[in-house]
């Protein structure tokens, strides 16, 4: 009994001890996380007033005005545009390479790996800042045309779908690369050595070996790509300026120039319901794993 | 594997792709012209000297410290306690306080910082400073949790009870044998999030303010208006500043132990 006691009271001890230790950042999170969150999914039922900001009321009106107006239809359309578009060319861009890299010596695997790896070390700001250099009115492509009499007035690269579909291929590709070599460095070698001992050419491998080998990295790729994108905000923001919007760039004109906080919120979800839709189907594919 | 020509052209072509933008940047910074021109127009350091004139950057890079030294002690200070209690296992619900902890990596950041924009603005809050601090503790306690979480799974599984059984109490315990023995771990994580911090866009972009605005903001806000090449030299002193970062954490732990410490490589 007297043994029971004690190791009932040291269990006792090592709950409070881990309460201790949890609630700080539970707390933490509640507080802003939860009810940010909370605030913001109680006023995407509120209704817009033009004089006092907004009338507490319950209504659908703004899921259903965001979802039946053409703005807004044609405005998640595109931003869905962009998300698979955006995928699909890190995809393409991103295999060759991430075979060159999984198929190349260590040094030559090293170097490949610093220069995957070191656009992410610089800042967003900063590499949508480079397109708008090399895409700009009076930037290199525009001042190339001009110095060369292609074209007698500058043509209008930015603000443009291209330009956010470009600048976010470029600033996703890494994502889609590391996590395609992800998987090919865990492939067992001998399977290609078999696939060719048995007669099968390279392009053959390339369809029916590696490609279905590496559907895991395919799928990790594609999830961190397309949810980066749909909810990117700074690159699209600064490439496509106010006449290419998206989700996120309309969210942030409703909370900031037009002070439209309940359409805002509505947005807000929509934009969540498309990255937690997009998650699901990943995890419906791809299994618990990947 | 293959190792077809066409390959590997295509690879060194995405390579160029990836790198050329950056290039054309440091580039550009050092030219005469008014224009980011490429290669550069002559060579002329007058678009640094000029940086180094603008008082509102330098108070930005001075914010983006402060900022981001605040916001690593406060995910430090919520983070390791959090690892440490939910490492104290298994008990009931255990699974859903991680996923909890964890969910602010799940969540776009862009509706995170909307979210405490309203939050902010509905509570009348105004700690201008603050306010980003605490949206940079909010997205970072994760990547605390899970590198200091992986540096727990590495201990020998009874060395707290055998401390403990050697006579030494709980709060001695903590201090000479558990906290020692994460301390690498702990170390990777408060780098990994100032850099976090340091890099952070989206979240300030929401939060900032004329009274609190960190660098990239602040850039992100004059490259609104102008491009000029002093937003190419302010450009090139962070790309600058970010891989001496890097190489003097590659020379100090080894770049695996930094990026690929408790990310499940």
């Amino acid at each position: 009994m007297a043994a029971a006691s004690i190791s009932e009271a040291a269990r006792r001890r090592r709950q409070i001890e881990r309460t201790l230790y949890l609630a700080p950042s539970i707390a933490f999170l509640l507080i802003f996380i939860v009810l940010p969150y909370l605030a913001v999914f109680r006023m995407s039922f509120n209704t817009f007033s033009p004089m006092r900001l907004f009338v507490e009321s319950f209504t659908f009106d703004n899921y259903v005005g965001v979802l039946s107006d053409p703005y807004y239809y044609s405005l998640i359309f595109r931003t869905l545009l962009l998300g698979t578009t955006v995928t699909l060319a890190t995809l393409v861009l991103g295999l060759p390479l991430a075979l060159k890299i999984a198929a190349s010596g260590r040094r030559m695997k090293s170097l490949l790996m610093a220069l995957v790896l070191s656009p992410l070390l610089i800042n967003l700001v900063v590499r949508t800042y480079a397109w708008l250099v090399v895409l700009g009115d009076k930037g290199l492509i525009n001042e190339f045309l001009l110095g060369t009499d292609l074209a007698a007035s500058p043509i209008r690269l930015t603000g443009s779908f291209f330009s956010v579909w470009l600048g976010l291929t470029h600033i996703t590709l890494p994502l889609m690369v590391l996590s395609l070599v992800g998987v090919l460095e865990k492939l067992d070698r001998r399977v290609f050595e078999a696939a060719t001992s048995l007669g099968a050419g390279e392009w053959f491998i390339l369809r029916r070996v590696t490609l279905p080998l590496v559907m895991p990295g395919i799928g990790a790729g594609a999830l961190l790509v397309f949810c980066f994108t749909v909810s990117a905000f700074i690159t699209p923001a600064l490439l496509g300026g106010s006449r290419v919007g998206t989700v996120s760039t309309v969210i942030f004109e409703k909370f900031t120039y037009s002070m439209n906080w309940p359409v805002g919120s509505a947005l807000v979800f929509v934009l969540l319901i498309i990255n937690m839709g997009v998650i699901w189907l990943h995890g419906r594919i791809f299994g618990e794993h990947a | 594997m293959i190792e077809s020509r066409i390959v590997s052209v295509i690879a060194w072509g995405v390579v160029v792709f990836l790198m050329a933008p950056l290039i054309v940047v440091i580039g550009g910074s050092f030219t005469e012209s008014a224009y980011v021109a490429f290669p550069p127009q002559g060579f002329s350091l007058k678009w640094y000297v000029q940086l180094l004139e603008r008082k509102d950057f330098f108070t930005s890079f001075k914010e983006s410290l402060v900022i981001g030294v605040a916001a690593t002690l406060g995910a430090v200070g919520l983070g390791v306690p959090a690892a440490i209690g939910l490492s104290r296992g298994p008990f009931w619900g255990r699974g859903f306080l991680k996923a909890f902890v964890m969910s602010p990596i799940v969540l776009p950041t862009v509706i995170t910082g909307i979210a405490l924009l309203q939050f902010y603005r509905m509570i009348d809050s105004a700690l201008p400073l603050t306010q980003i601090v605490i949206g940079h503790i909010v997205i970072t306690v994760p990547y605390i949790l899970r590198t200091v979480g992986a540096g727990l799974q590495l201990l020998p599984p009874n060395i707290e009870e055998a401390a403990e059984s050697l006579g030494a109490g709980r709060i001695r315990t903590l201090l000479k044998v558990t906290l020692p023995s994460i301390a690498p771990s702990v170390l990777v994580g408060t780098i990994f999030v100032f850099i976090i911090s340091f890099d952070q866009v989206t979240i300030s972009i929401f939060l900032s303010s004329a009274d609190a605005m960190p660098l990239p903001i602040r850039i992100y806000s004059y490259i609104e208006f102008a491009i000029d090449p002093m937003v190419a030299a302010v450009s090139t002193v962070l790309i600058l500043f970010s891989y001496l970062l890097v190489v003097v954490l590659e020379r100090a732990f080894g770049l695996d132990r930094v990026f690929g410490g408790g990310t499940g490589r």
